[in-house]
This record gives C-alpha cells, structure tokens and sequence, in this order.
C-alpha cells in the first residue's frame, strides 16, 4: 500500500484545531484555573459517597492519563499502545518501592515515575531509530504492553500476580482519605495541562507542530525530529507513571486489570479523540464525559461494551476530529459572515 | 520435543491462515479491521446455534463459513465506507477506531446476551501416530483443512485472474487502475475472503480446543502480531510468521510455563519487528 | 476521436490547467509539449480518470468521459503510459503483461507484438518487473498498454531517465505501432522525437495551449526552435 492519491486527503482524525501564535499567559493560565475551579466544587457534590469520590478520583486519573497520551500521541505523532503499562510501572514501582522496599512515598513516586519516563523515551528511542511508522509503533508499544500485563501476572511473589498487590504504606496519611485524593489528582492533572500548554507556547511546541503537520519539511527546516520526539515521549510517559504512581497510592491496592490493555489504552484513546487529539483541553473533557458515562451505565454490565462501542461508532462517524476541533470549526465557519 | 513441535505447527497453522485475512485487508486496502475476531467468533456462534437447531455438522459449518464472508461484505458496505474517503495514515487510523467501535458493539452484545457460549466440534476417531507422537483426530483434521485453505489461497493468487489482479492492487494501486482493475471492487472480495477465513480458523480451532465468544479479541491481537511479523501485505509472510510463533509458542509454555512463554513469544515478534520492519517476506518501502 | 473541451483541473490552491481544448483524430499521432510544471502532466492524469477535473468536457467517440474513474475508462479503449510507469514490482515480466490484457485472457497474437517490439522483454519474461532497468521498465509499460488492444494510447513523458539510443528505440516502437494504425497522443519534453513521430503538436505553458499546428509548423516557429528544439 504504497499509494497516495493527489486528490487531497479529506478529513483527518488528527485536529489540532487550534493554530495559534503564542499569546500572554494569562490566557494559557485563566482557563485553566476556571476549570480547576469548577471541579474543585465537585467533591462539595458527591462528597459524601465513597463509591463515588472514587469514581471521581478515577476520573481524574483517567485525565492525568490521556493529557499524557496526548503529549505523546497528539503532539509528536506516536502511537504508543502502551499507557497503561507505563502508567503501570509508575503504579507497581511506586507500590512496590513504598511497600516492600519501605522507601519513603514521594521517593519511591519519584523513582517510579523516572522509571517510567525513561522506559517511555527508550520505547520512542527505538522506534525512532528504526523509523517505525504509526502502526509499527503501535504494534510494538502493544507488545511492550502485552508483555508487561505478563509480567505483572507471571512475577506473583513480587506484584501478587492476579490477585492483586496491596499496599501498606501510606494508609494511615490523608492519600487514603474520602476528599483529598480527589484534590491530589486534580492539582496533578491541572499541573499537567499547564506543563503542556507552556510546552506548546515553547519552541518546542513549535517543532512539535512542525514535525506533526510535515515530517519531511520539518526536517528540512532543521528540526530534530527524533530528539524531539524523544522528548515528548519522555514527558508524556512519566506524566503517565506519576499519575499512576499516585493513583496505586490513593487506592491503596492496584491488579494487573488496574492497568491493563483493555482498562487504559482503550479507554484513553477514546477519551482523547473525543476531546480531540492534540487539543489542550480535549483530554480534560473527554476524562469528564467518559467517566460520567461510564457511572451511568454501570449498571449494564456487558452491555457497557456493546454500549461504549456504539458511543465511538457515533463519534467518529459523526465528529471525527473530536468535538473540540469541531466546535472551533463550526465557529470559525460562523465567524466571518458574523 | 516433537510432540512440541507438532502441536506447534497445529497452533501456527491456525495463527498462519488468520493472520493471512487480515494482512490482505491492510495490504490491499490499507485498512486495518480490529473487529477480525468478532468475524471468527460471530461464524463460531452461527455454527453453534445451528447445530443446537440440529442442521447436521457440514451444512451448518458452511452456514458459519458464509456468515463470516457476510460479515465481511457488511463492514465494507456500511462502517468502513466513510474510512475509503480517506488515504494512508487518516485511513488507517479511522478503520482502526470505526472497526473497534463494532468490535465492542458485537462482543458487547454476544458476551451480554449468551454468556459462556462456546463451540465445540468433536472429531471421533482415537489419535493417531505421527512421527511417533500421537495426535488428536481434531488437531489433524484442523490442520489437513488449514493447510487445504492455505494451499487454495496460495493458488489463487498465483494462477487465477481474479487473484493476479488482486495481488496487482497491492503491488501498485494506481497501475491497476490503469489495467482496468477497480480497486475497491478488490477491496471488497478480500473483505468478503478475509471472513471466510475467519470462520474457516474459528471452525478448525473449535476442533482442538472451544471457541468461546469471549475470544474475539484475542484473536485480532494474535492475527494482529503475527501479520505484522510476517510482512504487512504478504500472505506468505503470514503463514510462515504464524507457524514459526506457533511453534515458539509451545515449546516456550512446555518448558517454561504460560506467563513467561508469552512474553518470549511477545518478546520474539518484537525482536522481529524491530530487527527487520517489513516484516519476514514483506517488502522494504 | 478524443476532444477535450474547455478541462480545468488542479488541486486544493488553485487549477493547474485552465480550459484547454484540443482534439485527436483517429490515426492521428499528436504530441503535447512544454517545460517542466506546464501542466502535461495534471492534463494527462485528468483525461484518465486518475484525477478529477474542476471543469470541462472529454469526449471519447462522443461519449463524455470526464467524470468516469480511470479503470472504466480504459476499458473502453485508450490505455496510459505514465511517467511512473506504475508496473508491479514484484510480479514477472509475464504477469504484467498478462494482466494488461485484464479481464479478458492475453491474446498470442499482442503478446507476440509486443515481442517483437521490444526484444529485450522477450529475453526477461519471467524477471520481476522491479528488478528491470529504466529502460525496460519503459518498454514493459508501453507493452502492457498495448495488450488491451488500446485503440488510442495515451503516453506522459515516455523518454523520461531514458538514455538517447533508448529513447530513439521507444519512438522506433512508437512509429510501427502508429503504422498499424494505433492513434497516438504523447506528452513530451524532449520534443525532436516527438516531433518525428507526430503529424500535429500543442505548445502548452503555464496550464494553457499557447500554440497548436502541424509539426512542420512548429518545427519552423522561431519561439519553439528557441525554447524546445535548442537553436539559439
């Protein structure tokens, strides 16, 4: 399949609505805060329920997850198949080193999240130097990820295997706590969205954009695509291992399904092509749906799937590029005949 | 160690013929169809439900064998039809999402409304010796009509029209345009072909060990792994990678126990991947 | 027999080509030049089927072909030699030219033809199509226009990365086919071999025909001596 045809390439999946010059901060920071705001009201609403905090925490770390992914994937271009298993090895390592190797929590955070980090960029590492493609990535990224599901399963002294790893350390502190987590997770995720939004208003933002939009002219302008898309692989992967890391922490006990293929990857994907792939705050609204529609339909048991299934059907039929891009597109249309 | 390596070349046979379904679609049409397995499991369950409504074995095995080519045929004519308005990685990512949406509506709606349905062909007939190793009646019986299917795609593509003219849409899209070939004609009889295989590889698999509706996406990851390994596009390439990891994977999991052997199997197709991109007999872009 | 009437075509920036008109009559040979980037290219892929025209008519023995898609257009009897070529790699010498022939069965009597015409396929027919030099992939691609039986061949820069004595035997091939009465239309750069082989000519620049007449006409123009021919 060697074939591009010149009669344009209609519309893609990737947005990336929003192509602007770099503006004042304030106008990176005040929405920011105004989400931040309104969903610190959320545990004024739900705050009495355990079931629920829980949910919303879950939530939250859903959104660390996909602003992670979207680092990676929306802004560089790399389909990492492997969310969950990095998010993993934040989760097991931080776990792991807190309980059973009593380091203290934020260090073994710290670690694990470095682990993390460093693993993703190895990944990004590889497939930049054998030029893998989207797909190739992917398989390979969903193979690392397979295989650490594996490990995770098979290593039963070490991670409990199946049945699950609990963890000791920290139970007594506020991360074990109805109200907090849900603030830990939020102040995580907004640290997140301002750490990518500075990134994009960067040079380095630039050369993200560059290298998406023409891989070929970037280079030829002089950007370093590989360093570049180390970097964000790097980044985004250990956002991906302090959120889970922090997460296992909140929750006290964490299994292999925690982070696995189907619960994560999945689930993050959707999220961010709703919210729209490369967007700022696509992953943050898509977090917010999804696990809003995910309470509703608790209920359904295996119907869920069938659900969820009939939910991205719709939405890339209808609003491939994700409602963000969309909404900008439709207001852009609007705009100029007012 | 035989005994290995022949149940190995059952295993690979049945990874071989699936994952020749999928690499077709994405080589011809630069598509990739994660909803594969559901095809597998959807044909597994027309075959149950008709042989619970007592249609003798051989007709409702063909019944399977049509639904899975109906399937393909269904896919083409309504969800994959705004992802051919697409080209190159807009395309394969579209078909990727789209085809997972039906995934999940199909394994939702099996898994919901017949919980723990399996099939289950039994072969009669004791086992047979084979290089002193004695193999099941159903391995073999799957095995002779995995390697018939094979051995009729192999020919297919080699001396027939039809299938000259559909390697031709791999080998250089727009040259077969010009020859009169329309390519998306193809695109939908290897649609069709790649459910035909799918329910042959669900209906031999169902001879060795049962099919259940919750194998669906197991069997799209495995086809998955094994095309790529294999070669995007070539269908020699997956044969050869599917009984090279079927082989690996059972003598992996007898001497060293499932969890570890899957991730040297996983580990291996990797190493492959990465050592040479285009895959065993694919060809380097 | 081919008349293209008033074809604009281009790409999402603007046309490329603007309200072209020519014609080619039955057993006519014409060429189409011009310089790099003056459009033959986007006319001729648009003629085929193979890209889609923002404007204007293509009738075929009076049928109006502009919106059909290339595969149907070459069934009803031109065939196109692209500058690519576009062959299949990994399939033989045989097969190519087999499958020129799609859907119907390769008639013996075009095979031997196109033998004859080009010898060196004759010696290659089971060497993959992929491992053949410029040249011969050239000469393969010509030949597999020619096994439908095309009653006009259509041809994009034939000459292009071919060394002279090459070329001079693909415009040699030309010549018999013209002969046998094949009608001809060729987009060319290098204009001398074309100019022997064809009866009329257009001078196309900057996506419009600035000039039309016979090829003695245009081989005396003082202009395309100038731009085409090298006489200073």
């Amino acid at each position: 399949m060697t074939e591009r045809f010149s009669e344009g390439t209609g519309t893609s999946v990737i947005g990336g609505a929003e192509r602007r010059t770099s503006r004042s901060l304030a106008s990176l920071f005040l929405p920011i805060a105004g989400i931040g705001a309104v969903l610190a009201l959320v545990p004024l609403w739900l705050g009495d329920s355990r079931v629920l905090m829980g949910v919303a925490v879950l939530g939250l770390a859903y959104a660390c997850y996909t602003i992670g992914f979207n680092l990676i994937f929306g802004s560089t271009g790399q389909l990492f198949l492997c969310v969950g298993a990095l998010a993993g090895i934040g989760g097991y390592g931080s776990a792991i080193l807190a309980e059973t190797v009593g380091l203290p929590i934020p260090m073994a955070v710290l670690l694990a999240t470095l682990a993390a980090g460093l693993i993703g960029g190895l990944l990004s590492w590889i497939a930049v130097r054998r030029s893998l493609g989207v797909i190739f990535t992917g398989v390979v990224t969903l193979i690392f990820a397979l295989a650490f599901e594996n490990l995770l399963l098979g290593l039963t002294d070490l991670t409990g295997g199946d049945g699950g790893f609990l963890i000791g350390a920290g139970s007594e502190s506020f991360l074990r706590r109805q109200i907090p987590p849900y603030y830990l997770m939020l102040t995580l995720a907004l640290g997140f969205l301002v750490i990518h939004g500075l990134l994009r208003r960067s040079h380095i933002g630039w050369a993200f954009r560059a290298l998406r939009d023409d891989e070929l002219a970037a280079e030829l302008a002089g950007v370093d695509v590989a360093r570049y898309r180390v970097y964000a692989a790097v980044v985004g992967s250990a956002m991906l291992g302090m959120a889970g890391g922090l997460y296992a922490l909140t929750e006290g006990r964490i299994s292999p399904t925690t982070f696995g293929f189907a619960q994560v990857d999945v689930v993050v994907l959707v999220m961010l092509a709703f919210g729209g792939i490369g967007t700022l705050f696509g992953p943050i609204l898509g977090a917010v749906a999804f696990t809003v529609i995910d309470e509703l339909l608790i209920d359904l048991g295996q119907l869920r799937v069938l659900v969820y299934g009939a939910l991205i059907l719709m939405l890339f039929l209808w609003i491939p590029r994700g409602v963000i891009p969309t909404i900008a597109g439709l207001i852009r249309r609007r705009g100029p005949s007012g | 160690m035989t005994a290995n390596i022949l149940d190995g070349i059952v295993l690979g046979l049945q990874f071989g013929l699936l994952a020749a379904g999928l690499t077709l679609v994405y080589g011809l049409g630069g598509v990739l169809n994660l909803a594969y397995g559901q095809m597998a499991v959807v044909s597994a369950m027309v075959v149950l439900f008709s042989m619970d409504a007592d249609v003798p074995a051989l007709p409702a095995i063909g019944l399977g064998v049509l639904a899975g080519g109906l399937s393909g045929l269904i896919l083409d004519l309504t969800v994959l039809r705004p992802v051919y308005r697409l080209w190159g990685e807009a395309r394969v990512l579209l078909s990727l999402l789209l085809t997972l949406g039906v995934a999940f509506v199909v394994d939702g709606f099996l898994n919901w409304q017949y919980p723990q349905a399996g099939l289950t062909l039994r072969i009669g007939g004791g086992p047979v010796e084979i290089l002193g190793v004695p193999m099941r009646a159903g391995s073999l019986v799957a095995s002779a009509v995995t390697l018939l299917a094979m051995a009729a795609l192999l020919v297919f593509f080699r001396a027939t029209t039809l299938g000259r003219a559909v390697r031709s849409v791999i080998e250089d899209q727009e040259g077969a345009r010009l020859v009169g070939i329309d390519p998306h004609r193809m695109l939908r009889l290897i649609l069709i072909l790649s459910g035909v295989l799918a329910a042959l590889v669900a209906v031999t698999r169902s001879m060795v060990a049962p099919v259940t509706v919750t194998a669906g996406f197991g069997l799209t990851v495995n086809a998955l792994i094994v095309t790529v390994v294999g070669g995007l596009g070539s269908v020699p390439g997956a044969l050869l990678a599917g009984i090279l990891l079927g082989i690996i994977n059972t003598i992996a999991a007898s001497y060293i126990g499932t969890f570890l052997s899957l991730i040297i199997l996983l580990t291996a197709a990797a190493l492959t991947i990465l050592i040479r991109p285009s895959g065993l007999l694919g060809v380097s872009e | 027999m081919l008349e293209v009437i008033d074809l604009s075509a281009g790409y999402e920036g603007g046309d490329v080509v603007n309200q072209i008109d020519f014609h080619v009559d039955e057993g006519e040979a014409v060429m189409i030049i011009g310089s790099n980037g003056a459009g033959k290219t986007t006319l001729f892929r648009s003629l085929i089927g193979l890209h889609r025209l923002s404007s204007g008519k293509v009738l075929f023995e009076g049928e109006d072909i502009a919106s059909m898609p290339a595969q149907r257009i070459v069934r009803l009897g031109i065939s196109f030699v692209p500058a690519e070529r576009h062959l299949f790699p990994r399939m033989s010498v045989q097969e190519n030219l087999v499958l020129g022939a799609y859907p119907k069965r390769p008639d013996t009597e075009t095979i031997e033809l196109v033998m004859a015409l080009f010898p060196r396929l004759a010696e290659r027919r089971r060497q993959h199509a992929g491992t053949m030099s410029g040249g011969e992939q050239q000469m393969l691609a010509v030949g597999r226009a020619l096994m439908a039986k095309p009653r006009l061949i259509v041809l994009d820069e034939p000459t292009t990365g071919l060394a002279p004595k090459l070329a001079a035997e693909a415009y040699e091939a030309l010549g018999v086919l013209r002969q046998r009465g094949l009608t001809i239309l060729v987009a060319e750069q290098q204009v001398p071999l074309a100019m022997q082989l064809s009866d009329r000519g257009y001078v196309i620049e900057n996506g419009a025909i600035r000039m039309e007449g016979t090829s003695a006409e245009l081989a005396q123009n003082p202009e395309v001596r100038h731009a085409y021919l090298g006489v200073v």
